[in-house]
């Protein structure tokens, strides 16, 4: 029989409690910083299905990120239509890059997949950058719409234009998102994606369409990644071609990797850390990329299974022992 | 295309694309500025200090991230290869700063003009630069012992083992040999180009397309893939758009990759 009240989801219920009043406590300058933790973290939570998951190592997600973030822009600026359709139209855009390059990018393996992800990457970015009458150039896109308000039953309505509020939005959408992945990998899809990771050959043999399940598994991943590239717009109101960078499609690996990849707690934790650390510490912006790749290369060769996956040989070894 | 053949070397042997190949480059092409406009070290000393150095590099390097790591999976192989990516880049952010740097040297603004045909006069020198050290590297591959021991760790791995061949002193020398490489380009490219930390991402990208495009695996395949693809690149930005061109680089890319895989001189696919 399941616990109910197993450590695991005491864990969770309290972390979620502090991503709920946090914010009240801390001011306004921590709360955007949480706000960024909580975007950043529904790219790494995306990432993670499809590396930790599916054992695919994609530096393209930037460029899903930048697609996401622009494909709302464009459409909620430029034609004029309120937020939900655009947000929802930026989400499934997305999803649709994802399919279209996941068809051919997907039947390579190893470094060659790696490859061209980093290569989609570097045409987004220039893309974004060079066809400015469409994307603004480096100048980026301004004037990007919060999202209306929701009427509630109970009349009134559900408004997003603090930051608290706006705060709130998108760690909806962070613990909705980490449901769904949850639900996902513990689903007959899920398990086929984790026999993926571990061979695919086997997996192949064992009579799953590898193919296809890693194409559902990468536009997924993509979706997401839009999704939180959307959301991202609607906050920050302007978006440049920075975003779709493939050093941030580095920075969302290095923090899946540093939290743990292939663990539900791993992405949010890593980008946590990643995210917070230099914030705390006061690091001068020039410094952070060598920081974050000296974490990263402690991680990779000392504890490859991240934060989380320490934490879980710990415990593992204390029950051998006790 | 220096920078391909060390590429192909490294990938070839140890099977790691190492995405911090250019940034190597880019080190390179500072120690170079500095030993020149600093210290004013002749320019060829510096060329032949830099290619040293970087060799020098390239030995810590691979026993601090990549010997460590060398049986863990293939992907911790690339995490690896990023993380040193962005210490690097992150280092000369921090060291150099992000102004762009001339590297000036007597010769720099020199062209030559023949024919209606005009050429700056480092370029000249980059082209017989990597002819010379290209030769030089075909020779050692080809003529000596350890530069068959090279090939063989490349095409198999066990058999080498197997034939008493130490795969992972080889390993070690292959990743110095390429990194050292990176060097000398760095240093020859210097004052053709502009100085920034993020150089070297475009010069990576297009090396690692020529590599794919080439063959991988082949160092010949490499050579061929660089040349074919300098030429495409500059028609494509001559006659269709510049801002484009890397994309052109990377659409010929993905469609070698999706039609012939192996690239145009290439032996097999993956290796089981």
């Amino acid at each position: 029989m399941k616990k109910v009240l197993s450590p695991m989801r005491i864990g969770w219920s309290l972390a979620l409690v502090l991503a709920i009043v946090l914010p009240l406590v801390v001011g306004e300058y921590m709360t955007s910083i949480l706000l960024l933790i909580a975007i950043w973290s529904i790219v790494a939570v995306s990432l993670n299905l499809l590396y930790g998951y599916t054992g695919q190592l994609s530096l393209g997600h930037s460029a899903f990120f930048g697609i996401g973030a622009y494909a709302l822009g464009l459409i909620a600026v430029k034609l004029h239509i309120g937020f939900w359709p655009a947000f929802f139209a930026a989400t499934a855009i997305t999803g649709l890059f994802g399919f279209l390059v996941g068809i051919p990018a997907l039947k390579l393996r190893g470094p060659y997949f790696v490859l061209v992800t980093l290569g989609f990457a570097a045409i987004v970015g220039v893309i974004l950058l060079a066809w400015v009458d469409f994307t603004g150039g480096a100048n980026g896109l301004a004037g990007m719409p919060r999202p209306n308000p929701l009427p509630l039953p109970s009349g009134g309505s559900l408004r997003f234009d603090s930051l608290l509020s706006m705060y709130y939005f998108v760690l909806f959408f962070l613990v909705a998102i980490s449901l769904i992945c949850h639900r996902l990998v513990h689903s007959l899809i899920g398990q086929t994606f984790i026999a993926i990771s571990h061979d695919e050959n086997l997996a192949e043999a064992l009579g799953i369409n590898t193919m296809r399940q890693k194409l559902i598994s990468f536009t997924i991943s993509a979706l997401f990644s839009g999704m939180a590239g959307a959301l991202y717009a609607s906050y920050n109101v302007v978006i440049s071609p920075d975003l779709a960078h493939f050093a941030r499609g580095m920075d969302v690996l290095a923090c899946l990797i540093v939290g743990g990849a292939g663990t539900m707690a791993g992405p949010v934790i890593g980008t946590f850390v990643m995210m917070a650390i230099p914030e705390a510490l006061q690091i001068v912006p020039s410094l952070k990329t060598f920081i974050n790749g000296v974490i990263l290369l402690l991680f990779i060769v000392f504890l490859p299974a991240g934060i989380t996956g320490g934490f879980k040989a710990l415990f593992s070894k204390r029950d051998i022992q006790g | 295309m220096l920078l391909a053949s060390g590429l192909t070397i490294i990938f070839g042997i140890l099977n790691v694309p190492n995405f911090a190949q250019g940034h190597l480059y880019m080190v390179a092409a500072y120690l170079g500025f500095y030993m020149v406009m600093s210290y004013a070290v002749n320019y060829w000393l510096a060329l032949v200090l830099a290619t040293f150095a970087l060799g020098i590099l390239g030995v810590v390097v691979y026993f601090l991230v990549f010997y460590p790591i060398r049986n863990a999976p293939e992907v911790n192989l690339f995490v690896g290869a990023m993380a040193l990516l962005m210490i690097l880049e992150g280092g000369a952010l921090y060291l150099f700063g992000t102004e762009t740097k001339w590297f000036l040297i007597p010769w720099t603004r020199g062209v030559l003009s023949f024919g209606g045909l005009s050429l700056q006069v480092q370029r000249l020198i980059v082209i017989a630069g990597t002819v010379v050290v290209m030769t030089a590297l075909w020779l050692f591959i080809k003529k000596t012992s350890l530069g068959a021991a090279l090939e063989a760790t490349a095409q198999h791995r066990e058999g080498a083992l197997l034939c008493g061949i130490k795969v992972s002193r080889i390993s070690a020398m292959a990743f110095v040999v390429g990194t050292a490489l990176a060097g000398f380009a760095g240093v020859l490219i210097g004052p053709a180009v502009l100085l920034m930390p993020t150089m070297g991402m475009g010069p990576l990208l297009v090396a690692f397309s020529a590599i794919i495009f080439g063959g991988l695996g082949s160092i010949a395949g490499a050579m061929l893939g660089a040349v074919l693809l300098g030429v495409i690149e500059s028609l494509a930005s001559g006659y269709i758009s510049a801002t484009y061109s890397l994309t052109f680089v990377f659409g010929i890319m993905i469609v070698t990759l999706l039609f012939r895989p192996k690239g145009l001189l290439g032996k097999e696919v993956w290796r089981p």
